[in-house]
C-alpha cells in the first residue's frame, strides 16, 4: 500500500465518524519501489491530498519530515520528497488502527483488508 | 434463489466464487473494453481514481498518467492485481473505506450487477458517488438482459455457470470450498473435466441502469449507451 492510498482511507464502520480518518499505522514493514517522476503529475495531486494527515502518516513512519503546509510546487526538491513519501514508499505489513472506533485493518503482503464484519455495516 | 438472503446469495454465489477462479478468470480478462478506455484516457493527467471491483487490474495500467486505487472483494483477485504491480486493497462497495468527495473519477466495471436487491444496487451506487469529487466522473457498466451475443435469458435474475478446468487450474482445498460446489456436479466432456461454479447475476433491462443511479442520487447522467452486451452509464458528480 501506498501512503497516496492511505491519504485516500478512512474507517469505514458504521457510525464511526469522529477521528476516522487518518489511520494509524502501526508495526509496519516499509518497503521502497522506485517509480517514475513526473512533476505535473505531483503538482495536480497536491490539492487532492489531505496534506495533515501525509504530515502525520509520513513522520510518524519515519519516512520524511514535510512541511506544515504544502511548499512551493516549483520546488524541485520539495516535489522529489513529495514523489517519495506519496508513490515509492510502501507499506508491506503492519496493520491500520481507527483512533475514533479502534477497528483493525490487517496489511498482509501489501494489501490492505477493509471488510467489516456483518453486524458492523 | 428466494430462500436465501440477498447478502448470503453474495456470498456463496459470487464472493466465494470469484475466490474460486480468481486465477483462470484472470486469464481470460487482458483486453481493456474501448468505453473504458476511452473514458480513461479523458481524464487530465495526474488525476486520481478509484476502480471499485478491480478484479485482476486490467484497468488500473491503461492510462499511467493516472493514479488509480484499485480494490476488489476476492482476496485471490487483489493478490493478482497487485502481483502485476498495481494498487490494490480488499473492500466491500457497500461500505467503502474512502473519505467522501476525494476521487476525481469512479470506475465501476462488471460489479453492480453481482448484488442480488435493488436495494443493494443503489446503496453501492450511492457509495461510489460519495466517494466522488463535486465534478468527477463515474462510469458504470453492467450485463444486459438485451444481449446480442450468443447467451439467450428468459429472466433477469440468473445464476450464469463458471467452468473451471480441473487439469489446468487446482480447484480450492476442501476448508475453502464454496457451497455452489458441492451441490454441483463435475461434469465430464469429451475434451476435459471441468468444476462448475454458478454466479449469481441481475441483468440490467434498458433504462434500468439509469433509473437506478437516478435513485442514488447525487449525480446527472452524461452518457448513456450498449456496447458488448452491457449497459453503461457515465455520470458527473452535482455541485451540491
Amino acid at each position: 500500500m501506498r501512503l497516496i492510498t492511505h491519504n485516500m482511507l478512512q474507517c469505514p464502520v458504521k457510525g464511526c465518524s469522529k477521528d476516522n480518518f487518518p489511520l494509524r499505522i502501526e508495526d509496519a514493514e516499509i518497503e521502497n519501489a522506485d517509480a517514475d517522476f513526473n512533476p505535473q503529475f505531483l503538482k495536480r495531486m497536491l490539492d487532492r491530498i489531505a496534506w495533515g494527515a501525509l504530515v502525520q502518516t509520513s513522520f510518524s513512519l519515519g519516512v520524511a519530515k514535510l512541511p506544515e503546509s504544502p511548499g512551493d510546487p516549483n520546488d524541485d526538491e520539495f516535489l522529489q520528497t513529495l514523489h517519495h513519501v506519496l508513490l515509492e514508499t510502501r507499506v508491506k505489513e503492519g496493520r491500520m488502527v481507527c483512533n475514533g472506533c479502534g477497528h483493525v485493518y490487517p496489511i498482509r503482503e501489501g494489501i490492505p483488508n477493509m471488510l467489516l464484519q456483518e453486524n458492523e455495516v | 434463489m428466494d430462500s436465501l438472503s440477498s447478502a448470503e446469495l453474495e456470498s456463496t454465489h459470487v464472493h466465494s466464487v470469484y475466490e474460486a477462479i480468481a486465477p483462470h478468470f484472470s486469464d481470460t480478462r487482458y483486453k481493456p473494453w474501448p468505453v473504458v478506455e476511452r473514458f480513461l484516457n479523458s481524464q487530465p493527467d495526474g488525476s486520481i481514481g478509484a476502480d471499485v471491483g478491480c478484479g485482476n487490474g486490467k484497468y488500473l495500467g491503461v492510462n499511467k498518467k493516472l493514479f488509480i486505487a484499485g480494490s476488489d472483494r476476492s482476496f485471490n483477485l487483489s493478490k493478482i492485481a497487485h502481483e502485476r504491480g498495481f494498487e490494490c486493497l480488499v473492500c466491500d462497495n457497500l461500505k467503502l473505506p474512502y473519505r467522501d468527495d476525494s476521487f476525481d473519477f469512479v470506475l465501476s466495471i462488471a460489479v453492480i450487477h453481482h448484488m442480488a436487491s435493488e436495494e443493494r444496487r443503489v446503496l453501492a451506487l450511492k457509495e461510489l458517488v460519495r466517494i466522488l469529487k463535486p465534478g468527477g466522473r463515474m462510469l458504470v457498466f453492467v450485463w444486459a438482459m438485451e444481449q446480442h451475443g450468443r447467451r439467450r435469458f428468459d429472466q433477469q435474475d440468473v445464476f450464469v455457470t463458471w467452468n473451471l478446468p480441473k487439469d489446468r487450474y487446482r480447484h480450492p482445498p476442501e476448508k475453502d470450498k464454496p457451497e455452489s460446489e458441492t451441490v454441483q456436479t463435475t461434469t465430464n466432456n469429451t475434451r476435459s473435466c471441468h468444476v462448475v461454479y454458478d454466479r449469481f447475476y441481475h441483468l440490467f433491462l434498458q433504462g434500468e441502469l439509469d433509473r437506478i443511479i437516478e435513485l442514488a442520487g447525487g449525480v446527472d447522467i452524461e452518457e448513456t449507451g450498449y456496447d458488448r452486451d452491457n449497459w453503461f452509464v457515465i455520470s458527473k458528480k452535482r455541485y451540491t
